[in-house]
């Protein structure tokens, strides 16, 4: 296997991978803020405001291994 | 009729000027394009023109100042449209220029034949029953199905012989064959062209393609990103300052937009930075917010391109968010409370033992902010670019076998999707840079609001 078939294999699998750690966490992030309204209902302007925020944290994750498919993207002939 | 009539001729005449003009600029060449834009708009700003002038010869009073002087006005501006368009005829191809310049009588001429042909009582009994109407519907499409694919094929035929891609297939090729033949490589190009420059054509592209020799217009080309970027921020000062230069107790449509959107951002950054620092730090995250949001709600507009998917634009943003987010804590801190700060603010004897340590952990965790700014944002936008122009192209090749000049327009149903990221990346990076501030300022202050947020 050489290097290019190496990374067209490897670059859309790394951001496969990824992208199950940001879905799990995506997935405990809702379900926690979820039921953090529905004990509070009252409270759910802050908590949609953090869960944005951390989500936001959580999804950059994935976005990481796409830019670093975008750089390494030209190297496949 | 009147006047109402010409408003609407005019509204119908830009918009099949704007498609005529992306059609002949992708089909035949960009220079074309730019000559049936340019027609067009002569043969406009000239109805307009005298439009006004026969409105103020023929209003009650002609002869006082004000109709006197919109009389003057629409003279000069007629008598300025002829060595205009002595230039235009030298300049672009005249042949598309006619044909930009009849854009707008055509449009006259069919809106006075279907007003008559609606009114007319064939009409109406033709259309009474559902049924009729539908098989009237019907033998139009099936016409339009035949017709226009001839139409295209024959002037394919024409264009290719004076094109002849090249000289080789031409001459090895006769007649029908080297039409379709030379309609396939025309297409296949097209698609390469779509995925090889991978982003919708913008204007600046078709202003290189159009001059394709001249420096400016490579300068503008690669820095497009920026040009766009500047003019988005110019675009914003000329709303803002429209929004707020008159302001009225019962506000306008334009001045309630500004002022809710204003005052919702204020109140969440005051809300996050407390009463005491929020003013002082709301016109930069409000201008980020608003700014930002801009510029990725820009790729959506036809022929516009948005700056935030270029790495380069959101790197100059992060980097801003972070030199003053550095400058912030120098000032108000202090010196020596900044490099406190980066030591982990050390009380005791296990915090001075750690502080070796945590000074790096600090100084990376400072250096990572821009970087990671900037890179959720250039993902998240370059991304949604990419999946419109995925689903773009897709609706292009679904038509593809029907030789017409449109597709089918796939990539609408992404439009809610990309609304949605604009504001919400937009919302991310300002409620990032906020938080970035708040934790650069005085710790006591805001103890309360750290409990808030357990994140940081």
């Amino acid at each position: 296997m050489n290097f290019q078939a190496a990374l067209a294999l490897g670059l859309p699998l790394g951001i496969g991978i990824a992208a199950i750690g940001s879905g799990i966490g995506l997935g405990l992030i809702g379900s926690g803020a979820m039921q953090a309204i529905g004990r509070q209902p009252e409270a759910t302007g802050k908590i949609q405001i953090n869960m944005i925020i951390v989500a936001a944290l959580a999804e950059a994750l994935t976005i990481y291994a796409f830019v670093a498919m975008l750089m390494l993207n030209g190297l496949i002939k | 009729m009147g006047l109402e009539f010409l408003v609407r001729v005019r509204r119908v005449s830009l918009a099949a000027a704007a498609i005529a003009t992306l059609i002949v600029a992708t089909y035949v060449t960009p220079l074309a394009g730019l000559g049936l834009a340019c027609g067009a708009a002569w043969s406009l700003i000239n109805l307009a023109l005298l439009q006004t002038l026969i409105v103020s010869v023929i209003s009650p009073a002609p002869m006082l100042p004000p109709a006197a002087r919109r009389a003057g006005f629409a003279l000069l501006g007629l008598l300025a449209l002829v060595p205009a368009g002595a230039w235009l005829l030298f300049h672009t191809p005249a042949l598309w220029l006619t044909a930009g310049f009849s854009l707008p009588l055509l449009a006259i001429v069919f809106k006075a034949g279907s007003r008559a042909v609606l009114e007319s009582r064939a009409w109406a009994a033709l259309t009474r029953s559902p049924w009729r109407a539908a098989a009237l519907i019907a033998a139009l499409l099936v016409i339009a199905w035949w017709a226009l694919p001839a139409a295209f094929r024959t002037e394919r035929a024409a264009s290719a012989s004076g094109r002849a891609a090249t000289p080789a297939v031409a001459g090895a090729m006769q007649g029908a064959e080297a039409a379709a033949k030379v309609e396939g490589a025309v297409a296949k190009a097209e698609g390469q062209e779509e995925s090889g420059s991978q982003k919708f054509p913008n204007a600046l592209e078709l202003v290189t393609r159009a001059f394709p020799h001249q420096r400016w217009a490579q300068v503008l080309h690669h820095y497009e990103a920026v040009v766009f970027a500047l003019f988005v921020g110019l675009m914003l000062c000329v709303v803002g300052f429209i929004a707020s230069r008159n302001p009225q107790m019962v506000p306008g449509p334009l001045q309630n937009g500004a002022e809710a959107l204003v005052e919702q951002l204020y109140d969440f950054v005051v809300g996050i930075l407390g009463p005491s620092h929020g003013p002082r730090f709301f016109p930069f995250l409000g201008a980020i917010f608003v700014y930002i949001f801009a510029m990725n709600l820009f790729g959506i507009v036809p022929l516009m391109d948005s700056p935030t998917s270029n790495l380069s634009v959101t790197f100059a943003l992060g980097l801003t968010v972070f030199v003053y987010v550095q400058y912030v804590g120098v000032r108000s801190l202090g010196v020596v409370g900044y490099l406190d700060h980066m030591l982990g603010s050390p009380r005791n004897l296990t915090g001075w033992i750690l502080a070796p340590l945590m000074f790096p952990i600090h100084v990376l965790g400072e250096l990572a902010k821009p970087i990671s700014l900037s890179c959720r944002l250039f993902g998240n936008i370059f991304g949604e670019d990419m999946l419109m122009v995925g689903f773009a192209t897709l609706g292009i090749g679904m038509l593809s076998f029907a030789h017409l000049p449109i597709g089918m327009p796939m990539h609408a149903i992404f439009f809610p999707l990309v609304l949605l990221t604009s504001g919400l990346q937009a919302f991310v990076f300002t409620v990032l840079s906020t938080i970035y501030i708040l934790l650069m300022l005085p710790h006591e202050e805001h103890g309360h609001e750290e409990a808030a947020h357990p994140a940081h």
